[in-house]
């Protein structure tokens, strides 16, 4: 109950923190995804069932924050959660954390994300699925594994502490 | 019995990824239910109740360029002012001159953005005011600059915005120089798009739009940007134009919402020539 309370405390204020502070490192209109990180540190943490669950709770949140298509975020990490659950290995969540396969991970997760997503924004509408998937997709996945760097190395750090 | 359970059991992250994929689906379909409008607004509230508490910390990047940009626009609106006075005087008296009525002004309402989601073409904004200031779904948005775009959805202290830069967001609008209309909308590139212009009507680079006097939302004559590219491409019957909007989107932080609302009569008047057809 407690981890979970947490999970639910720190997932709010990163939905917040997406929309409110991550925009300001937009470059050429591409930002980082930070919630796709957290979710795939959840799977790496807990396993494919807890970041299905977390990934669609996420976006809903986000979908109701954000104000229109209710349903496309939480779509878009529920598939999250359950791609990045195939990664999880019992007790090795410290030692894919802290390596490259964290930002490996996320990158794969990331564009998976970032088909399904503009698969459906852009059905029915002017803009060219592949495209967007292709231009703004492929963009946020790399920028978003870039970002994971940053709690890799705390990771990394964490894990030659354990080990040493 | 027992088999199916283990079945379900054996697969359960299957059942449960197809459960949460169909539960999406059917809220993608539900968007304009009450029942999500009424959660989508208590989110807004907490959420931008948040956002307005981050809001405080200024963005020390754009400051200096914003003063620089203000400055700028200050000295501009001054000039335009009286020679839009003077304009005015003259259209008043050339109007009453001719009998024709005098154009009704709209009343808006100051508002800080709070909230910017700009992720993945989502391009929303969201507002620090809502139901309790008087705004409302479908109000328009505007800066100094021009329009911004509309009220999606408000809480009582909160409201998200849809900006120019969104899959969803049409405006019907017009040349100001040659009165030529069509329709203003986005296909997810730099620029915004000017649909159904035939080929035939004169439309220039440099060319001015504004929204028209047909749209219900949006009051008539806003600026909304200025045509940069003409395209024309065989066998097709519309002119390809590229308007690069007004305002910037970038350091935008503050907007008006024009709470005044649409004219009723008008608005139903419409509404029951529709039903008829």
């Amino acid at each position: 109950m407690g981890k979970h309370l947490k999970y639910f405390i720190v997932s709010f204020f990163l939905i917040v923190f997406q929309i409110e502070v991550v925009s300001l490192l937009s470059l050429k209109d591409i930002t980082p995804d930070i919630l796709t990180i957290w979710i795939v540190y959840i799977a790496l943490q807990r396993g494919q069932i807890a970041a299905t669950i977390w990934g669609f709770c996420i976006g809903l949140i986000f979908d109701f924050g954000a104000g229109n298509f209710i349903g496309l975020s939480a779509l878009s990490k529920t598939i999250v959660g359950f791609a990045a659950g195939y990664f999880y290995g019992e007790n090795k969540a410290l030692l894919f954390l802290g390596s490259y396969r964290f930002v490996l991970i996320v990158l794969i997760v990331s564009f998976i994300h970032n088909a399904v997503y503009f698969a459906v924004y852009t059905f029915g509408s002017d803009i060219t699925a592949l495209a967007a998937v292709f231009q703004i997709g492929l963009a946020t996945a790399f920028y978003t594994a870039a970002i994971t760097l940053l709690p890799m190395f705390y990771f990394s750090r964490k894990l030659s502490l354990y080990h040493g | 019995m027992q088999r199916l359970i283990n079945i379900i059991l054996l697969f359960k992250e299957y059942f449960i990824l197809a459960g949460f994929v169909i539960v999406s689906f059917i809220l993608l379909y539900s968007n304009n239910n009450p029942q999500i409008h009424a959660i989508r607004s208590y989110t807004i509230g907490v959420i931008g109740f948040v956002q307005n508490a981050f809001a405080i910390v200024p963005n020390v990047f754009e400051l200096k360029r914003d003063n620089e940009v203000l400055r700028k626009l200050a000295v501009n609106l001054s000039d335009e002012v009286n020679r839009l006075r003077e304009a005015r005087l003259e259209n008043l008296r050339l109007r009453s001159m001719v009998g024709f009525k005098e154009h009704t002004s709209f009343k808006v309402t100051p508002a800080d953005i709070v909230g910017k989601n700009m992720h993945l073409m989502r391009n929303t904004i969201t507002l620090n005011i809502g139901e309790d200031d008087g705004v409302r779904t479908d109000m328009p948005i505007i800066s100094e600059a021009g329009l911004v775009g509309k009220i999606i959805a408000a809480s009582g202290r909160y409201s998200v915005g849809l900006v120019l830069f969104n899959k969803d967001f049409r405006v019907g609008a017009k040349i100001q120089r040659t009165r030529v209309d069509g329709i203003i909308a986005w296909d997810g590139g730099a620029n915004l798009r000017l649909k159904n212009i035939p080929k035939t009507q004169d439309v220039k680079e440099g060319d001015i739009a504004v929204t028209s006097e047909y749209s219900r939302i949006f009051p008539p004559e806003v600026k909304i940007g200025v045509v940069v590219k003409i395209t024309e491409q065989p066998g097709n019957l519309f002119k390809d134009i590229e308007v690069v909007p007004n305002v910037d989107f970038s350091s935008l932080e503050q907007v008006f919402v024009i709470t005044t609302p649409p004219d009723s009569e008008k608005t139903a008047l419409e509404e029951s020539v529709m039903k008829i057809k």
